[in-house]
């Protein structure tokens, strides 16, 4: 008993250590990422005040003034950064009486809400995709999952969505063509966005199960006995899922913040439009501000799988 | 399925009872770019035309019947005779999109605003130029407003001074940067009063319903517009989709009644199949600006070789696939005087609709470059868009077959681009112009020496004197002439190389009617109206 808690403490501490390690390394990152992200932007010509036409000296001279432009490069990052910790992404450069947070604020629940569907779909579609085509090894079920996967992947998404929209809203009018006031709304967009993850996940599924179910513990649990299905339930799903969660983590990231090219072309008003639109604007705080967010929530998402890491595999040990 | 066909029957049966019913007046129009703002005072963005030529009016505006300058908040106003004080009388009883009183002061506040440098107002030069006192004022705002020449002499009363007289001060008036501004709002909720359909008071025929950023915005009319009996619509969505292909579906399929952009590959088809093309002349000039500072382009025979080598029309026909006239000038036709256009006698400056190779040859080889021997490779330069792309590989594929030259071609976004070309790095470059205003001097004044937009960095002592003398003339038919001749020196030297007039074009269905979309085109919506 007294042994038990004694191991038990050791294991908290353990995991305390780890969490107050990851948090560390997780900031530090992030703190790179803005900084890299920061010069990357200085470097490329152009500014944020280019527009259709050349507006004179004088007007150029107080707009660099407004927006603090005219500091030297180390206190406009440090200013940045100050407003950061205070969840204060900045004004935008070129959206007049914007700030980046309402971006944020304005497109993530659009981007977030769609990306959520997106990923139950792809989940729902995909595992079983891969475990039909695993089991079914070399027969014409695993053929044909196969073949679609292989269609999904390589087809780009932005030839998927206006396909779609031609067939099923244009030509049968069962579907919005644009937007997502409806529910209808999303099924073409989720389709669209959803069809590259669908088609990566099964396969890695299938190979990750077509590897287990190889496996000696496998043999071992057949041959006490155990019925087919449980050792594939019980023994081989378990284990097959641990690199299906590993890439779960950026996608589920990538699918959230929203998709530039089928927002674009659904005219969904989410995020991804302006993390790819700032770039060429040169909206220097909204570059910053998309990217600053898009890494702390892909960095959150990988801490979070490696927490699930120990969930799966009782092999796995933090350290 | 049983439900739904109950429903369905439901439907049928009301419809055949109800008397058909009078048009709804609502309208979405897609629009393809997101404007970066609304503010008038601020923004000089072609893609918030839409929004600010419909809920703002200043002094004088456009006819929605012809297009002719016709007055706006102002009813009436005097010129004195040395032509630089304006006196606008204003409308009685104007009032903002909340229902509280508007008066001369206002205009005033407007002005004061945009002379701050902290607003940022991006066409602050319209005043810097004109407005005695102006320029003083904007570079040190301590010397006190009463210096600008800007005043409210009472509620209805408003007197602009000017540094020297300018006859076209009327069409610049035009521009939304001359509209009011609520000072009670803008004090409120400083830059944030454009965020917020609640805050953003406006004044002309239509006000804000809704601000959805990124997705779109929605207007109603305005009650209290001075004119508001002949305002029909109830509600314009103006809707943001980026993908042209996404919003040509939703157009042909009825979703939306009209859209700002055609993507050129569909006009054809559409404009045989009649689905709503509607193209109105446009005060703009598509051209490639020439590096006049730079060798080769210094010599003005090389420009002449160049811009007689272009077959116009193939590339206005197969190239574009538009309809549009070949530019023989960078001034475009459109400014009338007593039924005569500026451009009516202007001459072609030996450029020909399709391409004269012989005389292109003839001009290069007397700039010393026989048969295109001993000229340096060149590069032409574009900024990254598919049909710019498309217009210069045609262009550098036609000028190196008729003049026997080696071309370069690079392309940038943007904002890169357009950097390097105004810091003269290029040799040809892709650019042209739409007129702020519909009147010569928009043009002109790009090719003076020294020019924010005279990129092309074209200098002539005889033009700029003739160009400053016909800014200040007071008669509008003296100053006609004197523009000509300007016009005339300028377009015979060919600091750019003109390629076509442009014309605006965008899709509307048939059963809207009575808007009207100016040379600038400012799509005007007060008048229009859904047909039943």
């Amino acid at each position: 008993m007294r042994q038990h808690t004694k191991k038990r403490k050791g294991e908290e501490r353990f995991m305390a250590k780890f969490l107050l390690k990851r948090m560390a390394m997780m900031l530090l990152t992030l703190f790179m990422i803005t900084l890299l992200t920061f010069i990357l932007m200085h470097a490329v010509p152009g500014g944020p005040f280019t527009g259709e036409k050349q507006v004179s000296k004088a007007v150029m001279d107080a707009l660099n003034e407004k927006y603090k432009l005219n500091d030297p490069l180390w206190k406009q990052f440090f200013d940045y950064v100050g407003g950061l910790l205070r969840f204060d992404l900045g004004p935008s450069f070129k959206y007049q009486g914007k700030t980046v947070n309402d971006f944020i604020e304005n497109g993530l629940p659009y981007s977030a809400k769609l990306g959520s569907i997106t990923l139950v779909f792809v989940l729902i579609a995909s595992i079983p995709m891969g475990i039909v085509s695993a089991l079914k090894n070399g027969k014409w079920q695993d053929m044909l999952l196969m073949a679609l996967a292989t269609v999904g992947v390589t087809i780009p998404s932005f030839v998927v969505a206006t396909a779609l929209i031609y067939v099923f809203s244009f030509k049968l009018g069962w579907t919005p063509v644009y937007g997502v006031d409806t529910w209808q709304g999303y099924i073409l967009p989720v389709i669209a966005m959803g069809g590259y993850s669908v088609s990566f996940l099964a396969r890695l599924m299938r190979s990750s199960l077509l590897d287990v179910m190889g496996q000696d513990y496998i043999r071992t649990a057949r041959a006490k006995g155990i019925s087919e299905t449980r050792v594939i339930v019980k023994h081989a799903l378990r284990n097959a899922l641990i690199p299906v969660v590993t890439v779960l983590g950026p996608t589920v990231a990538n699918l959230l913040t929203g998709s530039f090219v089928i927002e674009k072309i659904f005219a969904i008003p989410g995020m991804g439009g302006y993390f790819v639109n700032s770039v060429t604007q040169r909206d220097y705080t909204t570059i910053m501000g998309m990217t600053v967010f898009y890494a702390a929530f892909l960095i959150a998402m990988v801490f979070i799988v490696d927490l699930f890491y120990c969930l799966i595999d009782p092999r796995i040990k933090y350290d | 399925m049983k439900k739904f066909l109950l429903l369905m029957l439901c439907l049928m049966m009301a419809a055949a009872v109800l008397p058909a019913a009078a048009a709804v007046q609502e309208i979405t129009y897609a629009l393809a770019n997101e404007p970066d703002g609304i503010d008038p005072g601020i923004t000089n963005n072609s893609f918030a035309s839409p929004i600010l030529n419909n809920v703002f009016e200043g002094l004088v505006t456009y006819s929605t019947e012809d297009g002719s300058l016709i007055p706006g908040e102002a009813e009436d106003w005097t010129i004195s005779d040395d032509g630089t004080v304006y006196t606008f009388t204003l409308r009685e009883g104007l009032k903002w999109s909340d229902g509280s009183d508007h008066t001369a002061k206002d205009y005033v506040y407007a002005m004061q605003r945009i002379l701050d440098p902290n607003t940022g107002a991006r066409y602050v030069d319209f005043l810097l130029g004109y407005v005695a006192g102006a320029a003083e004022y904007y570079e040190d705002n301590s010397i006190g407003f009463d210096t600008v020449g800007v005043k409210a002499l009472d509620d209805r009363t408003l007197e602009m001074t000017l540094i020297a007289p300018a006859p076209y001060w009327l069409d610049i008036l035009t521009m939304w940067t001359f509209s009011p501004v609520q000072e009670a709002t803008v004090a409120a909720n400083g830059d944030r009063w454009t965020a917020s359909a609640d805050a953003y008071v406006t004044n002309g025929p239509f006000k804000m319903s809704e601000i959805n950023l990124g997705e779109s915005f929605v207007l109603v009319k305005n009650p209290y517009y001075y004119d508001a009996e002949e305002v029909n619509l109830e509600k314009v969505t103006f809707r943001f989709i980026p993908d042209l292909g996404t919003s040509l579906m939703a157009y042909e399929n009825g979703n939306i009644d009209g859209m700002s952009n055609i993507p050129s590959a569909d006009m054809p088809r559409l404009k045989a199949e009649d689905a709503g093309v509607v193209m109105t002349p446009s005060y703009g000039t598509v051209w490639y600006d020439f590096n006049c500072a730079k060798a080769p382009f210094d010599n003005v025979l090389v420009r002449k070789a160049f811009s007689m080598a272009v077959d116009r029309t193939a590339i206005i026909e197969d190239v574009v696939q538009t309809e549009a006239d070949p530019a023989f000038s960078f001034m475009a036709p459109g400014y009338v005087i007593d039924g005569e256009d500026l451009m009516d006698t202007a001459s072609d400056n030996d450029i020909s609709d399709e391409a004269d190779i012989e005389g292109a040859q003839a001009a290069l080889a007397e700039a010393g470059y026989p048969n295109g021997e001993g000229f340096p490779e060149i590069t032409l330069s574009y900024y990254s868009n598919e049909t710019v792309g498309k217009v210069v590989e045609a262009l550098a594929r036609q000028l190196q077959d008729a003049l026997n030259i080696s071309i370069k071609i690079s392309n940038a976004d943007w904002a890169v681009y357009y950097d390097e070309h105004v810091a003269g790095n290029y040799d040809i470059g892709a650019m042209g112009w739409s007129g702020d205003y519909v009147h010569p001097m928009t043009f002109l004044q790009i090719f003076t020496t020294g020019d924010a937009n005279n990129n092309v960095f074209y200098s002539n002592a005889e033009y700029d004197a003739l160009v400053k003398q016909a800014a200040n003339m007071t008669d509008a038919e003296e100053a006609f002439e004197v523009m000509r001749e300007a016009e005339a020196i300028a377009a015979a030297e060919y600091p750019v190389l003109p390629l076509y007039y442009k014309a605006n074009t965008m899709l509307m269905h048939d059963n809207i009617d009575g808007y009207f979309v100016t040379p600038s085109n400012a799509l005007l919506l007060k008048t229009a109206y859904v047909e039943d």
